[in-house]
Order: structure tokens, then sequence, then C-alpha cells
């Protein structure tokens, strides 16, 4: 760092970088802004606006208070948020332990364990078979299939080895001398000494568990228990308004049926992602912090 | 998809009662792994025994009855199996090959950009798409493109240039795919060499300055250089996946219009095995598939030993 220290700031090249960088990063923000300001905007303006507008027109909350008051739409977001609390708990409690175990240095066995889980890493078990198995196991149209079949993900169990591998060995053997079960020697040395990893790691699941749409598909049958990224694939990329606005809204041409579906899309798509930026920092605070450059501010 | 080296204690001979005496120390720590065991046996172990139905016809109630080849050969008799394989293969070498060479440039751009804040700004917008669901992103995308008011057509416009239909095109929803997927993942998948680039030592530099070079000899003799190991890595790591060329993004992204240039393996085997119901001849698909994948993988895994001394996990 001490040699970059050198180069002035504002040179044409600089200049050129930022132009080139800043455009990928609008092709990103742009999209993002507008549909933000389409879904803020009230009807009669958002169907009007131009796909690059980034600031409301004419500012009204009416695609939002559909959204939250939509039964379908509502039902289907606490669904999601229960799945991706009770999911990511369960595969923290699963891969942490796990871990814990796997770095024991001198566990019998582990050598043929690992072979076996990379092995299901690598070996995906077909669609079907896995279909039959929650068929037959009774767990077909329970959102405790979606829950139960991506328990544990082998690759983040790997990376949560390596988090653990870096607590020293000492600690455990001076815990062992102190006659630290492993249950007290996962909470009390285990947790605190790896905590970036084990965020890294709740993060990365709770993305995978709020982004779940494809399995909740075809294992919840049930309108009532399907999940919020299922409707929103109903509604947005499929373009079915009318399991959205209902049959009843379209034929009577009522207010909700005179909305702008577009801006209706955006604020649910909106919803989709409030979520996922809440988590987004604890990326850049544990996973990202080296490329970051002295880490971000909070 | 770091990977990564595994430093394996030298092997000791135990005798019997040492062997059972660490049996019995270690009871406690199986009855822990024991969940997580449970997990894989019942919901990735047991799908795969499943796999003989490839075998088998399927009947609901009863045993299944013997079938042989019959399905192995319904596959490869099918026209539209020959069809999805080159699609798959066509798709993957556009996402996995045409387009790392921009994750590359991504991290040595970044990299350049001497202006703090605005670096620490593209890296915070730049990562963050890989973290959207393929719902969210597909929803994004068709309202980007859209012919009636989708900003890349407003732009076209701008220059006086025709509208496009471009997701009910044929001939350029491949092209679609592969940029959705760099808008994804330019950020997160650059990571991975910008990591190499800053972990490259300042005497480096500072010896090649001396020497007179500028920032373009540097990338050329010093990072680029420093970089080869990691895209070696990478390419043969997204070898071993090629027959995945991304299920969550094509169905999202595909529609009636454009299906017969992105279906793909999985969106193959999703069709006939859950919404046709045709059980075995989707599992055949799936073993094949599978087989064929794990024998990429671990070729591509010894094959990345020999070449960069590391293997794929």
């Amino acid at each position: 760092m001490v040699a970059m220290k050198r180069y002035k700031k504002y040179t044409l090249g600089q200049i050129i970088l930022m132009l080139i960088l800043g455009a990928v990063t609008l092709t990103m923000i742009i999209p993002l802004l507008n549909i933000l300001a389409r879904s803020l905007s009230s009807p009669e303006a958002s169907v009007k606006m131009s796909g690059l507008d980034i600031i409301p027109k004419n500012f009204s909350l009416i695609n939002y208070r559909i959204v939250f008051n939509h039964p379908a739409l509502m039902a289907a977001l606490g669904n999601s948020v229960f799945v991706t609390v009770v999911g990511t708990a369960i595969n923290i409690i699963l891969t942490t332990t796990a871990a814990y175990v796997l770095t024991r240095p001198k566990l019998m066995f582990k050598r043929a364990i690992m072979i076996f889980l990379i092995f299901m890493m690598l070996f995906e078990p077909g669609l079907v078979p896995e279909y039959l198995v929650i068929q037959k196991l009774g767990l077909m149209g329970s959102k405790w299939s979606v829950i139960l079949v991506t328990a544990v993900n082998v690759y983040y169990l790997i990376i949560m080895m390596r988090y653990f591998e870096e607590i020293p060995a000492s600690i455990f053997e001076a815990a062992t001398l102190d006659g630290a079960g492993h249950l007290r020697m996962l909470f009390s040395i285990v947790f605190p000494l790896a905590k970036a990893g084990i965020a890294t790691i709740t993060m990365f699941y709770a993305v995978l568990r709020w982004n779940e749409y494809f399995k909740a598909s075809i294992y919840i049958v049930k309108a009532k228990d399907t999940l919020f990224q299922v409707v929103l694939r109903q509604f947005v990329v499929l373009g079915d308004t009318v399991s959205i606005v209902g049959q009843q809204n379209l034929w009577d041409y009522n207010e909700l049926a005179r909305i702008d579906y577009a801006a209706l899309k955006g604020a649910t798509i909106i919803v989709a992602i409030i979520p996922v930026l809440l988590l987004y920092p604890i990326v850049l605070k544990y996973y990202a912090k080296d490329v970051m450059g002295g880490g971000v501010k909070e | 998809m770091k990977p990564t080296e595994r430093r394996e204690p030298p092997k000791e001979k135990l005798s019997f009662t040492q062997i059972m005496r660490q049996l019995r120390t270690d009871m406690m720590l199986y009855i822990i792994l024991l969940p997580t065991l449970a997990y894989f046996f019942i919901f990735r172990l047991w799908p795969i025994i499943g796999m003989r139905l490839a075998f088998y016809n399927y009947r609901a109630r009863g045993p299944w009855t013997f079938a042989g080849w019959k399905y192995f050969e319904m596959i490869f008799k099918s026209p539209a199996f020959a069809d999805i394989l080159s699609n798959t293969l066509v798709i993957s070498f556009m996402k996995f090959i045409l387009l790392f060479p921009f994750f590359v440039l991504f991290a040595i751009l970044l990299n350049e950009l001497r202006v703090a804040g605005f670096r620490k700004y593209v890296q915070v917008i730049s990562y963050m798409p890989h973290f959207l669901s393929w719902v969210v992103i597909a929803g994004i995308w068709i309202a980007a493109l859209s012919l009636s008011n989708g900003s890349v057509n407003q732009i076209l416009n701008i220059f006086n240039l025709p509208s496009i239909d471009f997701m009910t095109d044929k001939t350029k929803i491949r092209w679609i795919l592969m940029l959705s997927e760099a808008w994804r993942s330019i950020g997160w998948d650059s990571i991975f060499y910008f990591t190499t680039i800053i972990g490259i030592s300042p005497s480096l530099y500072e010896a090649a300055e001396i020497d007179g070079a500028n920032r373009m000899n540097i990338i050329r003799y010093i990072i680029l250089p420093a970089l080869v190991t990691p895209m070696i890595t990478m390419f043969i790591l997204n070898l071993g996946f090629f027959l995945n060329a991304g299920f969550d993004q094509v169905l999202n992204f595909s529609n009636d219009a454009v299906l017969s240039a992105i279906d793909i393996l999985d969106t193959y085997i999703y069709r006939i095995g859950i919404q046709n119901a045709q059980y075995s001849l989707s599992t055949a698909v799936s073993l094949i598939k599978g087989i064929v994948g794990v024998f990429l993988v671990l070729a591509t895994h010894l094959v990345s030993k020999k070449v960069t001394g590391k293997g794929v996990w």
C-alpha cells in the first residue's frame, strides 16, 4: 500500500476507469431505483414513467398498501419468514456441530465421513427420486419438506470447518484439562472464537432460504402454505395477474383492477429484496472485509 | 469456490485396544454428528439409491417392474435429447468460458482504481446482485427489457434505433442469459481474482518501479502472471459443472417462444419428470447427468492437482 500512495488521484486514466466501473454499477442501480420509483408513484403517473426514471412521481403508497393487505401475499410472506428463520436455525445447528466434530484431530473414520460428504456434494440425486422420497416421508405439501431437504450444505460445512480449524488447538487442550465437555467447548470456545465464520455462513444460508422457490413450488401444493418467491415468480415472471388482483376485481374493473401492474410487480420485488439488503452488510463486514480495504464503517 | 489444501496428519498404526479406547472417547462426537448424518442418509443417499428407478417401470402401488435399458434407449433415440444436450453445452460455454475473462478484467480494473471511496462504492454495488434470487433478477430484467417502456429499448430509441422484443427472440435469449449472469456475478466472482491481486507482495511493485515500469508493464508482467493459477483453477472448476447450465436462471428467463433455444438438461428433467410424470425417463436423464458430472469433477480435480498443485476441494 505504501507504493500506491505515490500515484496522483485524479489522472485521466483514473477518470476513464471511474467512468467504466461507474457505468457497470449504473446497470445495477438504475433498474432497482426505477422499480422503487415506479412502485412509490401513483398508478396514473407510474404508467407513463420511463424505464430510466429514478424519482417517484406523484408519491403514493397504494402499491404497498395492496401488497401488505393482500391475503395471499401476506400468507406467503409469513411462510417465507418462517422457513427462513427455522430453516437457517436448523442449517446452523447442524453445520456448526458437524464442523466441530469433523475438525477434532483424532476422530476415527473422519476420512471416510469426509469422502461420503464430498460424494454427497458432487452427486446430485435426481429430481424425481427426491420427489418420491418426500412423498414417502409424508412431507409432501408441508413447509417442512423445504426446510428439511436442504438442511446441510456440504460446501458451507467445509467452509465452516476452515474457520474452526483456525482456532488454536491449545485452547481446546486447556479446556479439556478443565473438564469441559464437547457441548461446553462448542458454546464457550468455538462459537465466540469463530464468530465471523458463523455470521458469514448464517448469512449465506439465510439468503439461500429466503430466495428458495423451486423446491417450494413442487413440494408445497396448497396456496396458503406457499413461499413469497413462488408467488413472486407467478406474478412477476409468469405474468399471472389474475391470481394477485383476483378474477372478481378484474370483472368489476374496480380500483384494484385499474392500478399499474408494472408498479405493483415492482412493489412485490422490492418487498422480496428488502430482507436480503438487510443481511447484505453482514457479508461486507465479515466475508468481504479483506477485500474491502479497511472494512465497512457501521 | 475457493480451492483449499488440506494437510492430513500422518497415519499411525493403532492397536485394537487403542482403537476401542478412541471409539469410546469419540462416542459423544458421533452422537453430535448423528443428526447431520441422518439428514444425508434420508434426504440425499436414499434418493440416490432411488435412482435405480431409471431401470424400472414406475408403479405407485406394488413393486416396480424391471425395464432394463429401455429408458436409456428412449433418451438416445429421441431427437430432442441431442438438442437439449447441445443447448446445455452452448449455454455453459457462453457463461463459463466467454464470460470469465471479463471477471478477471473487472478485478484488474478495480485494483487500478486509486480513489478509495469510489472503489468501495463499486464493490458494495457490484457484489450485491449475487444475493438476489433469480426470480427477482428475472423480474428486474423482464421489466428493463420490456418492449413498451423498458429502459433498454428507451435507450435504443434515444439513438433512433428500433425497439427489440428481447425476451421472445430465440436468437437473443442466450445472450441475455449470458449478460444477466455477468450482471449477477461480475462483482462477486471477481473477488477470487481480486484477492490474489491484493496479495501480491508490494516489494514486487517497488522493484518494478525502480526498473521504470509503468502501470501497463506492471499489469502485463506482475499482475497477469499472478492470476494464471487462479484462472486455471476457476476454468477447470467450471468445466466440472458444465452440465449444470444454471437451472434457476433458465427456468425464470424461459417462455414458450424461446424454450427450444434454452431448454437444458435440468429443465428437461423437470418438465418430463414432474410436469409430465414420466418418472423413469426423467430419472434416467438425471442418472446420466449425475454420473457424467461426477466424472467431470473428479477428472478436473485430478487435472487441477497436476497443473496448479491445488485440488477442487
